[in-house]
């Protein structure tokens, strides 16, 4: 197993935080840009070091505010990316009526991200004038593992007729399923930004830099912040997923994302695949604000949640092999009635293990969100539910209409959301988050009108 | 004697010319400054005059003649927001909002226009309104005459730019504001109208200096004055209700890209 500690400006030639210190000490830390350092020891790396399972529990001191993710690379950070503790979903309107403005605002967003997720000094300005920077870091922007994951709507294409033929192919605006209860509010935009971090400032930070350099073309529609329960330091060597809210472990059956075959052929588009020849690279985003009724599944019997779930709640075992442990794969074909795991139970209907379905796995990233109080004096909370697929339709819709009217329904209620194309990644300075998609436009358009 | 004297205003001078560009544009301001004092009391007078025929329609009943006059009126109030807004008290009297106020539209202090907005379009009635009216007629002849002896200070008179585009981005874009009788559209262009009149009275100032800035300003203001005149009715618009949601986002944009832009404008002037 990898080393999983997320220091992926260091490379594999530290293992501990100390050494990462001394690493970071004598790359110059205390000089001006120590990030742009650091950087440049990684360039031979291009994408960030997957972690195994990456919904893996993040560990506390084990992350520091220079840890770097890099940027650049054929596919974007943040989706294979060992998830950090804090994460956000901001969905936006966009203001481009034409190629030339959606490339300006892709460049605008590449230019940012690339800024904000290697760090720096933060800009300073006359002081007459406003600051260029928020402050909310301080005068050293440090990158704090900070991916920002750009994504677009099928609004985005559809409502623009000379993006429409350039839609990724099962791109569609999210549909009710029988359980849902959206809430437009917070549902769909033609643009989506996943900020995760270390902490939430730095994904903050991110955001009102991001808003305040692109207020001309991106109308804020909503966000939805969340984090993971971060472990103690030393508290066992096997990873163990973060728990959700309803206190189970969250992530157990998830890929791993450090087998870049098997990412290949569930979370990214490939050339091989019948979408559009700009979108390899990309993903399928799904999002769901699944809020979580806590004080009720609270009151419910433990064994009926385990029942509910499939899986011991302490332990995360399932629920055949309770001292196997949580990473354990259930045998259902020696449980064909249920007696164990109950064929109704969410983890058996979202992955029956039938051999037939592997194709429908999804690498799942998700988050906790903890918004304040509901009309009826009852915890506004639940699941910021983020997944990767590399196709949309195998992935998250078959399995979410496998789950409809599971008994963990109940408990649970989907009010917001949306479906969203993660773009291939900018490959390195010279290139930007989209290029591929505006180059395709403009072939298209300067081949009609010849 | 004589030499210390000369080294003294040496100093002083070495000292004035780190803040001479600042200095000569303030006293470049003085027409601009005057020029907005005449543009404000205009709107006062206006105002006033408008708000004698609007409480009047209340008070003799006349429920059709207020709700015609309500918008019209308003709009030399959000014209000069940003300086009617210095005194708290009353912009609080005059323009706050049912949600400023703990117990909303029940509450005994939510008074001004959308109070009566509130009487004239949910209840369709005048009844009730008329310490209401009473009030809202003071309060603004209150305003003018604590307005007219007040020297304007330049940072506000030229911030007031960004100010007025900031309560439209805050508030005023989601239709909350005239919220039970939709005519935001006009409230909008008397904000708009309002951070335009700034930027051309220092314009100017700055013009060699900040082409490409007043050029990106002028993009906006016109991309709003465009989007706007499609919801032109008469002498002023119709229901924001009748507001597109492209168009809404093409305001959005295009507001709060002024306010970012129209936030550097003191600076640009050498103002602090």
């Amino acid at each position: 197993m990898r080393s999983r500690s997320r220091h992926s400006e260091a490379g594999g030639s530290v293992g501990n935080n100390h050494g990462r210190r001394v690493f970071l000490k004598a790359l110059g830390f205390a000089a001006a840009c120590p990030f742009a350092r650091a950087a440049a020891a990684n360039a031979d790396s291009e994408r960030p070091e997957p972690r195994g399972r990456v919904t893996d529990a993040p560990v506390a001191d084990a992350v520091t505010a220079s840890d770097r993710t890099p940027f650049y690379g054929v596919r974007q950070a943040g989706v294979t990316t060992a998830r950090p503790a804090n994460g956000m979903i901001a969905s936006f309107d966009v203001v481009a009526e034409s190629i030339d403005g959606l490339e300006r605002l892709f460049r605008r967003l590449t230019e940012r991200a690339a800024f904000l997720t290697s760090g720096g000094l933060a800009p300073v300005a006359d002081p007459r004038l406003p600051p260029p920077d928020s402050g909310l870091l301080g005068p050293i922007i440090r990158p704090d593992a900070l991916t920002v994951t750009l994504s677009l709507g099928a609004s985005l294409f559809d409502d623009r007729p000379w993006l429409t033929a350039h839609k990724p192919r099962r791109l569609s605006r999210m549909a009710r399923f029988p359980n849902d209860a959206l809430n437009r509010r917070i549902c769909h935009g033609d643009l989506a930004l996943q900020i995760c971090a270390n902490t939430r400032d730095a994904a903050l930070h991110a955001l009102r830099d991001i808003i305040k350099h692109c207020s001309d073309q991106l109308v804020l529609k909503w966000k939805q912040e969340g984090d993971v329960p971060v472990l103690a330091p030393g508290s066992g060597a096997p990873a163990e997923s973060a728990r959700n809210f309803l206190g189970f472990r969250d992530g157990s059956a998830n890929p791993d994302a450090s087998d870049l075959d098997l990412m290949d052929r569930l979370v990214w588009v490939g050339p091989a695949r019948d979408e559009p020849r700009w979108a390899t690279g990309g993903s399928y985003q799904v999002v769901r604000i699944i809020r979580n009724f806590v004080e009720r599944w609270d009151r419910t019997p433990l064994r009926e949640q385990e029942r509910i779930m499939g899986r011991a709640k302490m332990s995360g075992a399932p629920l055949d092999k309770p001292d196997a442990g949580e990473f354990a794969v259930p045998d259902y074909a020696s449980d064909p009635l249920g007696k164990l795991t109950t064929l109704d139970a969410h983890i058996r209907l979202a992955n029956p293990r039938s051999g037939g379905d592997k194709e429908s796995l999804i690498l799942r990233r998700p988050f906790n969100y903890s918004n304040g109080v509901t009309n009826a004096g009852q915890l506004d909370q639940g699941l910021l539910f983020i997944c990767y697929q590399a196709d949309l339709e195998k992935g998250f819709i078959a399995i979410q209409n496998r789950l409809n009217g599971e008994p963990l329904e109940e408990y649970i209620k989907p009010v917001g959301g949306g479906y969203f194309f993660a773009l291939p990644g900018a490959r390195d300075v010279s290139d930007y988050l989209g290029s591929a998609l505006i180059a395709a436009v403009r072939e298209g358009s300067s081949r009609t009108s010849h | 004697m004589k030499s210390m004297r000369f080294l003294t205003a040496l100093a002083a001078a070495l000292i004035s010319a780190g803040l001479a560009r600042a200095e000569t544009v303030t006293l470049d301001l003085v027409g601009p400054i005057s020029d907005y004092k005449i543009y404000v009391s205009e709107k006062l007078d206006k105002l006033v005059e408008d708000t004698k025929a609007f409480t009047g329609a209340v008070k003799a009943g006349d429920v059709a003649r207020a709700k015609a006059l309500f918008a019209p009126t308003r709009q030399s109030y959000e014209a000069i927001e940003p300086i009617a807004e210095l005194f708290s008290d009353l912009d609080s009297a005059i323009d706050s909002r049912a949600d400023d106020h703990e117990k909303a539209e029940a509450d005994p202090s939510f008074t001004g226009f959308h109070r009566i907005e509130f009487g004239l379009w949910t209840k369709n009635s005048t009844d009730g309104l008329n310490s209401f009216a009473d009030k809202l007629l003071n309060d603004v002849t209150e305003l003018r005459k604590r307005i007219v002896d007040l020297p304007l200070p330049p940072e506000k008179v030229v911030g007031g730019a960004a100010a007025l585009m900031e309560e439209v981005a805050a508030t005023k874009i989601s239709g909350e504001e005239d919220r039970y009788s939709h005519t935001d559209l006009w409230d909008f262009r008397g904000n708009f109208d309002g951070a335009y009149k700034i930027v051309e009275l220092v314009r100017p100032l700055i013009a060699q200096k900040e082409e490409d800035f007043l050029k990106g300003v002028d993009d906006n203001f016109n991309r709003i004055n465009a989007t706007l005149s499609k919801y032109k009715e008469g002498e002023g618009y119709v229901s924001y209700e009748k507001l597109s949601e492209a168009d809404r986002k093409v305001l959005a944009a295009a507001v709060n890209k002024l306010a970012e832009d129209l936030s550097t404008l003191r600076a640009k002037l050498g103002l602090d």
